[in-house]
């Protein structure tokens, strides 16, 4: 019975990923709420009285990390569909054949 | 020159239409795995929120190409390792394995429709591939079965449905769960109602990537099923196998259509039966279900969308520290899960032996008549206490309310001490 320990090390490498990503985007999505809080002030932050307008920049800038990481996610997807893989072998990403087993 | 209406013809005829009502249950049945936590926390509304996943499992699986011809073949084996029907099943224009998908079929709609009565949120493809086994037990025994494959890749009934079961909704939960923790660490400060709001946006988003993913993956499965009734019943060349257009947009539809109609008693359960969710939490919910899906199908790793999306969301329950899960609902939920595989099989067994016992075009048109009948029985059974995009996100009541007082509060909340319920009964001082 080999499978367990290829099974187990599939699930390692799912959980790394989705860790990373999974929670890693949510993350910087709540840096940006946290941002945007920030930014509005009174109301927003609790105990907070004044604006801070910094606090936009960065949603901004996390949010539009977090745009590019998605749509790395939908090309993944249609790659899939349509029987390709998405590489980075020329740095920017681009469909190719999906490598023959 | 047209073909003389054989039997086989027949047979297939009614593969095809069994298939793409397989289709359309999985759609249903799969809505809440992508919309059940914005439905839950208001961030979309219920029609709003089927409709968006309909149409993103329509662009999902017209965008499938490839063919999945393979999908049966982890785990009976009745394709060669190309995915063509194997030699001896081809008698009689390939009657005995249309029989062995029909029979696989019907079982696999029989569970996913009584699962659905229950509400209970249980894989589309454990059904199919549960049924798939119990045709192929009923036709050719037990040894037809692909248990383990050879053990040097992860294969067969353990390696790409038992194991994955296991695994993936605990990684689903630890994700969902860390992200969860983080949030409302990081947003501990932001009000309740601005981090709502703001939440919301980013929870459409990540639900709408696991529609999308969902239509990619299941209307494959049944185009690859439907692909190899053709083939076996002579319509597709077996040398040159493609997916006709026509199977791919009607599989396209039904799932759609399915999706649409939108399996409100799982929904149900999902976004409201197993935790009370908030947006931070849908989104990590979500966020968690869509990379675990991405990153698993990447890896080649098989899994349930299902199991995936319900770790998740128990993740969540377990990750906000004052939140609670319901774990009777989810008691019954794992149990489902575990009969999932073996009663379809019991089910595509039984369905094959009558379907093969009478014999000829009648079997299957028995078979057929009875899943039509079974089907409206239980849809009968369902308007007793029907769930529909009215009622879908009413409180929750069986008994095991979880404390919403403290609900309502996170982890950080410097007053949740305060806050915390009386315990119940003659207080002792």
């Amino acid at each position: 019975m080999n499978m367990i320990p290829l099974a187990l090390d599939g699930a390692w490498k799912v959980l790394v990923a989705g860790l990373l990503l999974g929670a890693g985007l949510p993350v910087l999505y709540a840096f940006a709420v946290r941002g945007l809080a920030m930014a509005r002030g009174a109301g927003a932050i609790i105990g907070e009285q004044t604006a801070k307008p910094f606090g936009k920049v960065i949603a901004w800038v996390l949010l539009l990390v977090i745009l590019l990481a998605v749509s790395y996610g939908i090309s993944f997807i249609v790659a899939t569909g349509i029987g390709k893989v998405v590489t980075f072998d020329h740095i920017l990403p681009w469909f190719v054949d999906k490598p023959k087993k | 020159m047209i073909p003389p209406m054989t039997t086989a013809t027949m047979i297939l005829a009614l593969v095809v239409v069994v298939a793409l009502a397989f289709d359309f249950t999985n759609g249903f049945h799969d809505t809440g795995n992508a919309m059940a936590a914005s439905i839950a926390t208001g961030a979309l509304s219920p029609k709003g929120a089927v409709t968006l996943a309909a149409i993103l499992n329509l662009v999902g699986a017209v965008l499938s190409v490839e063919v999945a011809l393979t999908v049966s073949n982890a785990v009976v084996n009745i394709q060669d390792s190309k995915g063509l029907p194997k030699a001896e099943l081809m008698a009689n224009g390939g009657t005995m394995l249309l029989l062995i998908v029909f029979g696989g079929l019907v079982g696999g709609i029989i569970w996913n429709l009584f699962t659905w009565l229950l509400g209970l949120p249980s894989s589309s493809s454990h059904a199919l591939l549960g049924g798939l086994v119990g045709g192929t037990i009923g036709a050719l025994g037990f040894a037809g079965v692909k248990w383990a494959g050879d053990g040097s890749k992860i294969d067969g009934v353990i390696g790409k449905v038992i194991l994955p079961s296991l695994i993936s909704p605990v990684i689903a939960m630890i994700v969902a769960a860390t992200a969860t923790r983080l949030i409302f660490m990081i947003t501990a400060r932001v009000e309740d109602k601005f981090r709502e709001g703001r939440f919301r946006w980013g929870q459409v988003g990540a639900a709408s990537l696991v529609s999308l993913a969902h239509g990619t993956n299941d209307a494959q499965k049944t185009m690859g099923v439907i692909t190899l009734a053709l083939v076996a019943g002579g319509s597709v060349s077996a040398t040159d196998v493609y997916v006709p257009l026509w199977v791919k947009f009607s599989a396209a539809t039904a799932i759609a259509l399915g999706t649409y109609l939108g399996g409100w008693r799982i929904i149900r359960t999902m976004g409201k039966g197993l935790v009370d969710i908030s947006s931070p939490q849908g989104l990590a919910a979500d966020a968690s279900s869509a990379t675990v899906i991405l990153a698993s199908s990447q890896l080649g790793f098989a899994l349930s969308t299902t199991h995936v999306a319900t770790g998740s969301i128990m993740g969540v329950g377990i990750g906000k520290k004052g939140a609670s899960v319901r774990w009777s609902v989810a008691g019954r939920m794992v149990a489902a899960w575990a009969i999932t595989f073996p009663a379809a099989a019991v089910m595509g067994a039984v369905m094959y032996w009558i379907a093969a016992g009478i014999g000829g075009i009648l079997g299957p048109l028995v078979v057929f008549l009875l899943l039509v009948g079974l089907s409206f029985y239980m849809w009968k059974r369902s308007r007793v206490n029907a769930v529909d995009h009215k009622n879908v996100t009413d409180e929750w009541h069986d008994g095991s309310k979880p404390e919403v007082a403290v609900a309502a509060h996170d982890v950080i909340d410097p007053h949740h001490e305060l806050d915390a319920p009386q315990p119940a009964g003659p207080a002792a001082h």
